[in-house]
């Protein structure tokens, strides 16, 4: 049981260095949009449907 | 019929407006909905219609200032106001109107990242804001918000205010307090854990001690920087006489941390620290999700600026006319309002005759004509010719603004939210403080040295941790499942306040009707075919911003030397001849012959001549909404007295009435609809009111329930307890059959909450009861009640008719 004279104070320190880490974030704005960044994750990118379309018009428009 | 690819409304004119989209040919309603859909090809963004859910809004929906409007945001004084240097570069927050789901992030972002020197474009799509830094001198603020209503949205620029701040430093605030009361609480279970018989056999009484201690520390923060408000909030309630739910949270923790401080000094009892966090932890992240859901529900809807518009012209003597923000207006200025402009603020007309359309203010659908020396309000919109007026008031001092100051006492009205949740605290506190006492007192003369544990013990067995979680969790399983149906649910005590409901009273314009002109018959006179008649009276009205033009939608011809007689109709060349559109006298004087009579005296009729007679006839309606007599039936059905309050004064009022069989008063200023609810409300009635434009805002505030058409305006809206979101009041009968779900539901849970309550009194009151089986009772009968709850996220299955789909366009 000796091992929870160090332990407790770890503990401590650890939640010490979360709060701190959370009241940071909190701070920084991390948490104000908590909708569109799971929404963004959606839209596929690598879509190759997407990329055929950019591609095209970036043709069209070297046409022109 | 076909429908427009991009917004979805029925295309009048097939094969008129069409453009390409990822190589397939596609009809559009309008030039508007056609060219914001060859922007998003022509930028390769085609992706856009196949990863929305829903039809996007048509741009005449929204407020776009012309490409020369906007220059006025690169006048460098603005653009300082409007935007702050960041690095080399430039940033600004604009708001954008038109959003309608995550896709048009997708498209914003996708279409502005492509611009030159443009870094970050960022969407919030909970406040609809979006953060934008770029870094290329030549690209200002106008071209940027010009780009956006290319894409068919609207945009402005956004400045934070007081209030705005005040509510992002209170949700972060929020936050913190529920992240310190998780982290610290996992802590403190641990420590205290460690220190019960059942876990620990071998624990020394020194570290015991420390045990004590550590959760001490850990809890003190809990208490006294995450549950600070509950107890400011009990502290009010108790000063105000009343019992409440943050009282009985705030005398539940309060105890239960006086009771562990008094363990851990003496070493003697049961450490009820970890019972702290846990009351904590479930009450803040209970009101924390409440408040979430309430913030994005009030999207958009700061009030008066968005109801006008956001620049004006203002004449200087001697020089041009200059276009000004509308906040740099004042009082003695003159400001010019071109036919079909908004009027930004009130004055006394100058020069010019007036066609005032003020259904905004007053609901009234026909348009009023004023002459010079006659003041015009804020707000309203100048169906005539161009207007010369003198400002008398700006901003806050316009009618627009006492109209919101009305509503802000209307709600200062209203009874208080929490009352419900309260009216359950107050007996569960009230039975259960006298439970204890009852008990204390037996003890203290069986035992005395037991007593106060047994207090204790009971107060936290019988205290609120179902009770709390028994409303809360309802609400938001019926506020999500009816969000699915449409409704928006904005205040918590919507769901039980529409059980009490007997009286429903509906706004006319735009609530039961659709608020906007349709057409409806076109009835020829002979001389021409009614296609070809519905193309020149197309053509007139093209040119004018009206909404009686939108019900005759696009035209194939154009239209010459269109000019607008006030209050009588419109003239103008069409294919070589000259064409009068409007009231029957006005038309026939142009061929020198007598007004034929109306086709019937049913609504409104629009009679087309040219020089040699009248051509043809012309019906246009504010069509009822095909889901209103179900609504008013369903209400009759349940015994409410049904009442329309509208602002109209026109003969369509009494059709409607008529037609759905209700009584209804017409003509009504803001102040006589208050009064006339209040009367209603003095007779004891419980009302429900249903209504849309900012002259209704006033009455939402005050209603046992106010809900608000989501196409109403911003005001009625923030000020509503509900917004239908789907405009369908189909889906009002079934949002009412699920309020009563939802109130059953949060009566079990309290019912649950009593028997477990009741149950575990006995082994409480006798002092038979351990902190683990107490937690773990605790922890089945709180899962009890969220199980319990979340059945009324499981809608019952909608009938084929009742899906609310829209129709994919096929082209």
């Amino acid at each position: 049981m000796a091992a929870l004279y160090l332990l407790i104070p770890a503990a401590f320190l650890i939640v010490g260095v979360a709060l701190y880490l959370f009241f940071w974030a909190v701070d920084s704005g991390q948490y104000d949009d908590l909708d569109s960044p799971a929404q963004r994750i959606l839209f596929d990118d690598d879509d190759p449907a997407h990329h055929a379309g950019v591609e095209q018009a970036e043709r069209r428009r070297d046409e022109r | 019929m076909i429908n427009c690819y991009h917004c979805q409304l029925p295309v009048a004119y097939p094969g008129r407006y069409r453009a390409s989209v990822a190589g397939q040919v596609c009809e559009f309603c309008c030039p508007g909905c056609q060219a914001v859909a060859e922007t998003i090809a022509a930028a390769g963004l085609e992706q856009f219609y196949h990863y929305r859910d829903g039809p996007s809004l048509n741009p005449r929906e929204l407020a776009r200032p012309a490409l020369a409007e906007l220059a006025v945001y690169d006048r460098p004084d603005l653009t300082a106001q409007f935007t702050h240097s960041a690095g080399q570069g430039r940033e600004a927050t604009l708001r954008v109107q038109g959003i309608t789901c995550a896709a048009c992030a997708w498209l914003i972002e996708r279409k502005l990242g492509q611009l030159p020197g443009v870094q970050q474009v960022q969407l919030n799509l909970a406040n609809h804001r979006l953060h934008l830094r770029w870094q290329a001198p030549a690209l200002g603020l106008g071209e940027l918000i010009g780009q956006l209503q290319a894409l068919g949205y609207g945009a402005e620029p956004w400045q934070p205010d007081t209030a705005s701040d005040a509510l992002a430093a209170e949700n972060r605030s929020a936050l913190r307090r529920l992240g310190v009361a998780g982290l610290l609480w996992f802590q403190a279970m641990m420590a205290t854990m460690a220190t019960w018989p059942e876990f620990n056999l071998d624990l020394s009484p020194a570290l015991h001690q420390i045990l004590r201690w550590a959760a001490f520390m850990l809890t003190t923060p809990i208490v006294f920087y995450s549950c600070g408000p509950l107890f400011r909030g009990a502290w009010r309630a108790l000063r105000a006489r009343h019992l409440s739910m943050d009282l009985s949270a705030a005398l539940a923790i309060g105890l239960a941390y006086g009771a562990g401080i008094y363990t851990a000094i003496s070493g003697q009892g049961e450490l009820y620290f970890d019972t702290v966090g846990m009351f904590a932890l479930f009450l803040l992240g209970s009101r924390y999700l409440e408040r979430r859901a309430r913030e994005r529900t009030l999207v958009g809807s700061q009030g008066l600026a968005r109801l006008l518009p956001a620049t004006c012209l203002r004449c200087v003597p001697g020089a041009e006319a200059e276009r000004v923000l509308l906040a740099e207006l004042r009082p003695g200025d003159r400001v010019q309002v071109p036919g079909g402009g908004q009027v930004p603020a009130d004055g006394v007309i100058l020069a010019g005759q007036a066609q005032l359309d003020e259904a905004l203010l007053t609901g009234e659908s026909q348009a009023q004509a004023r002459g010079p020396g006659e003041a015009v309000n804020a707000g309203t919109l100048n169906l005539g010719s161009a207007l010369l007026i003198e400002v008398t008031a700006t901003g806050s001092g316009t009618r627009m603004s006492a109209i919101m100051r009305l509503l802000e006492q209307a709600q200062a009205q209203k009874p208080a939210l929490a009352q419900w949740a309260d009216r359950a605290a107050q007996v569960f506190l009230g039975s259960s403080l006298l439970l204890a006492a009852l008990f204390g007192a037996v003890w203290s003369w069986l035992d005395a040295s037991q007593a106060f544990w047994v207090v204790l013990a009971l107060l936290v067995a019988t205290c609120p941790c179902a009770l709390s979680l028994a409303i809360p969790t309802a609400l938001t399983a019926a506020t999500a499942s009816l969000q699915r149906m449409g409704l928006l649910v904005l205040r918590g005590d919507v769901l039980e306040n529409l059980n009490r409901i007997d009286t429903l009273v509906l706004d006319k314009t735009g609530t039961l009707s659709e608020g906007q002109p349709t057409l409806q018959q076109v009835l020829e006179l002979g001389a021409v075919p009614a296609a070809k008649a519905l193309d020149w009276a197309a053509a007139l009205q093209a040119p004018v911003d009206h909404p009686l033009a939108r019900a005759f939608g696009p035209s194939p011809v154009v239209a010459e030397a269109v000019h607008s007689e006030p209050g009588r109709g419109l003239e103008g060349v069409v294919a070589g001849q000259r064409l009068r559109l409007g009231d029957p006298a006005f038309v026939s004087q142009l061929a020198g012959t007598a007004a034929p009579k109306l086709p019937t005296n049913h609504g409104q009729w629009l009679l087309l001549g040219n020089g040699q007679g009248p051509l043809a006839w012309f019906a246009v309606h504010d069509r009822l909404r095909p889901q209103a007599p179900a609504l008013v039936d369903y209400a009759r059905a349940r015994g409410w007295r049904v009442l329309i309050l509208s602002g109209d004064r026109s003969p369509a009022l009494a059709e409607v009435a008529a037609q759905l069989d209700v009584q209804a008063e017409g003509g009504l200023t803001p102040e006589q609809k208050l009064s006339a609810l209040q009367r209603l409300r003095a007779e004891g009635r419980r009302v429900l009111v249903v209504g849309d434009g900012a002259n209704d805002a006033p009455l939402l505030a005050a209603a046992d329930v106010g809900i608000a058409m989501g196409a109403g305006t911003d005001l009625s809206k923030a000020r509503a307890d509900a917004v239908l979101l789907s405009n369908d009041l189909a889906s009002l009968p079934r949002a009412f059959a699920l309020a009563a779900r939802g109130r059953r539901i949060v009566l079990q849970n309290l019912a649950w909450a009593a028997l477990y309550n009741t149950l575990v009194l006995p082994f409480a009151a006798f002092d038979l009861i351990t902190p683990a089986w107490a937690a773990l009772g605790m922890s089945v009968s709180s899962l009890a009640v969220v199980l319990n709850a979340l059945r009324l996220g499981r809608t019952p299955p909608a009938t084929a008719q009742e899906v609310p789909t829209w129709p994919r366009s096929t082209c």
